[in-house]
């Protein structure tokens, strides 16, 4: 795109990117500039060829064709560390910091330097360049101390002080609270006017509309919006750019789910605490419980104890005290939690549902239900009907049943353990970050699925990152901060700030 | 019906019979890796001055040309292939079993003790039928201790069976130089099986029956594994201990299982080295074909039928190296560098091979 309006060249521009794996096109014809003193959002959906591009940029794939400018001036970086010379600074959304390290350590890490390692020098730089950008971080504190917010300031600090004057930030928000976005957001702002180029990858079009300048669209790894002002575009426009059709959002009722004779809650935990993998204390005193045709959302920052919540549930992880009861029955084994009627949705399902050489066929087996006998072998016939029949039910869209699940996309694999739990007759639906990894349409059935376990008489516990989500879908949110439950608010009392705070620890 | 399941080939990819388009890519690979092999052992045969094509010669000769050799390399499969499923087993439920030589000399003590206290007394098909039981359970017992310390204590398998070799081969020597020996004179060992709970032999030739009872189990092992539902469980298991516990399966149970079977299997093995070929407890028992089952299955990628193939290999390379000590005049010894060669040169390049994909 031409800009007549600037005089000086665009920091960043890339002009006709292309790069295919085989048959995938994960980019074809992507253009991208990236202007000082501009806020560029780069969305999509998974898949949509964002992080193609990416590294693309950063010298760690080398496009098939399509060339790229660093103020005016052809480049190509062969590798990231030649992309940071050119003053590319990537921060990714895993981030790479060494927790047992202090601030100032880590960012030795990546600056060039001699052998003597100078860390008072160092500190000073930080503390200088945190004043100048408005990142408070401090530099003797120990990473592992730190926040994912303060964690991120300082993955940000350390691409600065590699001399970046472009910025490209990969999901940032998507492991922060509401009010860790705000910070983050005034950071981005500061250095936008202070004249950085910032690209930030986001899904949200929330964010988009907060922050950026100009929005790039891809879909199939073909731009769809090259630049615009999203101003010029409604919700509705920007959606169907991504998805390439209008979506509906959910909207649940939240009516009652179907009455059931036995009203003891599904899920009740008593004052549940346990250890976490590191000897820690992940649950310190957890009580709440789901009943059936209920839908309870947990909220809450990374690593606040929902992994192990969901664990505790399901009698995966032993608790030190308390207890934790299933439809009436006490539950500490994964097969008592089986027998009372739970499913579950791991929140790792590459770890944690995934065995390498199997196929679809044979995970659709591992429901934790019987396997079906035919001699001393299995029924594979009636897996493969079962399969079937809970495909069709689902539309989730599983690979074929012959391939290696190792092999799937995440979002597949996702779909795969989606359609086999959920399919299930159940009593409680334990579900770590449903819908992560999926494009919008099949959240979108997922939640709808989700939703009709509720109404008929399951209860449901779901873990989200996405509060917007929990908003939309759930009848109570039980928020969880550091081990503790920080509150529960009910549907009526649903707000944004609130439920935000409690995630933060309820200081008011 | 014509949804998107329902398209699929109703056999599920893995039971399929035979991909001979892999088999054939399969056998190429191997025998490059073979040559490669050979190529790096000619160097160090050309370094000692011996000329590599005579002594290749040589080694096909004595191996292959001779009646005897070809019943030796037969005779010595058998311990092999059984030692080698002992590894197989296990593997397929994420386990390291180096202890298939432990398991086989105790297997063969506890078939030699059988004998020696039974063999006259009673009928020598009885016998040799106890055995067979007597063998199988002290190697799952002996496999069973490091299965145990695993699932206790959580000592890596892989360290506690390859040290459970040693105090094996301890043991056996506290027996025959001590309260099973025969005399106190000449060679410590036990006295010789009573011909009546020998392995037969097969007329006419020098071969036992050993390597029939090896391909049963192979074949059984084969089946086991890919049909039957403790094989599926002890698959999940291996691949992914999270996900099979997630799924309600007793993942100590299996683990432990997939380890004392792989000890019955090395037991066998022991027993029928015992009854087949030694006929009595020495002190060079059971040679090294644990370690050779354990590089054989690792060859085949622990798989029962390719590893009738490596155990095969290997055999024919225990042979053909003792013949390269009396013909050619080298070590020994010479002939591990060169099973060395040839592992390392299969595994690495199947390996990158599969990586790459």
């Amino acid at each position: 795109m031409a800009h007549p309006s600037s005089s000086t060249p665009p920091i960043l521009s890339v002009t006709g990117f292309t790069k295919h794996f085989g048959e995938v096109k994960a980019n074809t014809g992507v253009n991208l500039d990236v202007l000082a003193g501009e806020v560029h959002a780069l969305v999509g959906e998974n898949g949509a060829g964002k992080s193609t591009l990416l590294k693309m940029i950063y010298g760690i794939y080398e496009p098939d064709s399509g060339e790229m400018q660093i103020d005016g001036a052809r480049v190509e970086p062969g590798n990231p560390a030649e992309a940071r010379g050119l003053g590319i600074g990537m921060v990714f959304q895993d981030l790479r910091l060494v927790p047992a390290l202090t601030v100032a350590e880590n960012v030795a890490l990546s600056l060039p330097g001699g052998q003597l390692l100078r860390l008072d020098a160092i500190a000073k730089k930080i503390e200088h360049a945190s004043a100048q950008h408005g990142l408070a971080v401090h530099p003797k504190a120990k990473v592992r101390h730190l926040s994912i917010g303060e964690r991120q300031r300082v993955e940000i600090l350390k691409v600065l002080m590699t001399g970046a004057r472009l910025v490209i930030l990969d999901e940032p928000t998507s492991v922060l609270a509401p009010q860790e976005v705000d910070a983050l957001f005034s950071v981005v702002r500061q250095l936008r006017d202070s004249g950085f180029g910032v690209v930030i990858v986001t899904h949200k079009l929330g964010e988009v509309r907060a922050i950026a300048d100009r929005v790039t669209v891809l879909r199939g790894g073909v731009p769809i919006l090259e630049g615009v002002d999203p101003a010029g575009y409604t919700n509705d426009e920007l959606i169907e750019a991504m998805v390439g059709r209008a979506v509906d959002t959910i909207q649940a009722d939240r009516t009652p789910g179907a009455k059931h004779d036995d009203d003891r809650p599904v899920l009740h935990l008593v004052d549940v605490r346990a250890l976490g993998d590191r000897g820690h204390e992940a649950l310190k005193g957890i009580s709440f419980e789901v009943r059936r045709g209920e839908l309870v959302g947990i909220a809450g920052v990374a690593g606040s104890g929902q992994r192990e919540l969901c664990e505790v549930a399901l009698g995966l992880r032993p608790t030190s005290a308390g207890r934790v009861i299933l439809s009436g029955t006490e539950t500490r084994r994964p097969t008592d939690a089986i027998r009372a009627g739970a499913v579950s949705v791991p929140e790792d399902p590459v770890s944690d549902a995934v065995v390498s050489r199997l196929s679809v066929l044979e995970h659709m087996a591992l429901d934790g239900r019987a396997l079906p006998r035919k001699g001393v072998g299995i029924d594979w016939a009636a897996i493969r009907r079962k399969t079937h029949t809970a495909n069709e039910r689902m539309q989730l869209r599983i690979a074929p049943p012959h391939r290696r699940v190792s092999e799937l996309s995440g979002g597949n694999i996702q779909r795969v353990v989606l359609t086999r739990e959920l399919s299930i007759d159940c009593s409680l639906v334990v579900a770590a970050y449903p819908s992560r990894g999926l494009d919008v349409a099949n959240v979108n059935r997922t939640q709808e699925i989700l939703l009709e376990r509720r109404r008929g008489g399951a209860g449901v516990l779901m873990v989200s990152e996405d509060l917007d989500e929990l908003m939309a879908i759930a009848d109570r949110i039980v928020v969880m901060h550091d081990g503790h439950v920080s509150g529960i608010v009910d549907y009526a009392d649903f707000d944004r700030q609130y439920i935000g705070r409690l995630m933060l620890g309820g200081a008011a | 019906m014509t949804g998107d399941v329902g398209l699929i080939p109703l056999i599920p990819e893995r039971t399929r019979v035979v991909d001979w388009h892999r088999v054939g890519a399969v056998t190429l690979r191997w025998t490059a890796a073979i040559l490669g092999a050979l190529a790096i052992f000619s160097v160090l045969l050309v370094a000692k001055g011996s000329s590599p094509t005579e002594v290749f010669v040589d080694m096909w000769i004595s191996t292959f040309g001779r009646a005897k050799s070809v019943e030796e390399i037969i005779i010595k499969m058998a311990p092999i292939v059984l030692a080698a499923l002992a590894v197989a087993v296990p593997a397929r439920a994420g386990l390291t079993n180096v202890g298939g030589q432990g398991q086989l000399i105790i297997g063969a003590v506890a078939a030699a003790g059988t004998a020696l206290l039974l063999d006259g007394m009673l009928p020598g098909t009885v016998v040799f039928i106890l055995m067979i039981v007597a063998g199988m359970t002290a190697g799952a017992a002996w496999a069973g201790i490091a299965a145990l310390l695993r699932l206790t204590v959580k000592v890596n398998e892989a360290v506690s069976t390859l040290l459970l070799n040693f105090v094996a081969l301890d043991l056996l020597l506290f027996l025959i130089y001590q309260p099973w020996r025969e005399s106190s004179t000449g060679q410590p060992s036990t006295r010789e099986l009573a011909d009546a709970a020998k392995i037969p032999v097969v007329t006419g030739t020098g071969v036992n029956i050993g390597i029939l009872l090896a391909v049963i189990a192979a074949a059984a092992v084969y089946f086991v594994l890919n049909y039957t539902r403790w094989g599926f469980r002890i698959s999940v298991a291996g691949g992914n201990p999270e996900a099979a516990r997630r799924a309600g399966m007793p993942v100590a149970a299996l683990l432990l299982s997939a380890l004392l079977v792989g000890g019955a299997l090395a037991g066998l093995a022991g027993m029928i080295n015992f009854a087949g070929t030694e006929y009595k407890l020495r002190p060079g028992f059971g040679a090294s074909f644990g370690y050779l089952g354990f590089l054989a299955s690792w060859l085949a990628a622990h798989k029962p039928l390719p590893i009738l193939v490596a155990a095969f290999v290997f055999a024919a390379l225990a042979v053909g190296g003792d013949s390269l000590q009396l013909d050619a005049q080298l070590p020994a010894a010479t002939v591990n560098i060169l099973t060395a060669l040839i592992l390392v040169a299969v595994l690495g390049w199947t390996r990158s091979k599969e990586k790459a994909l």
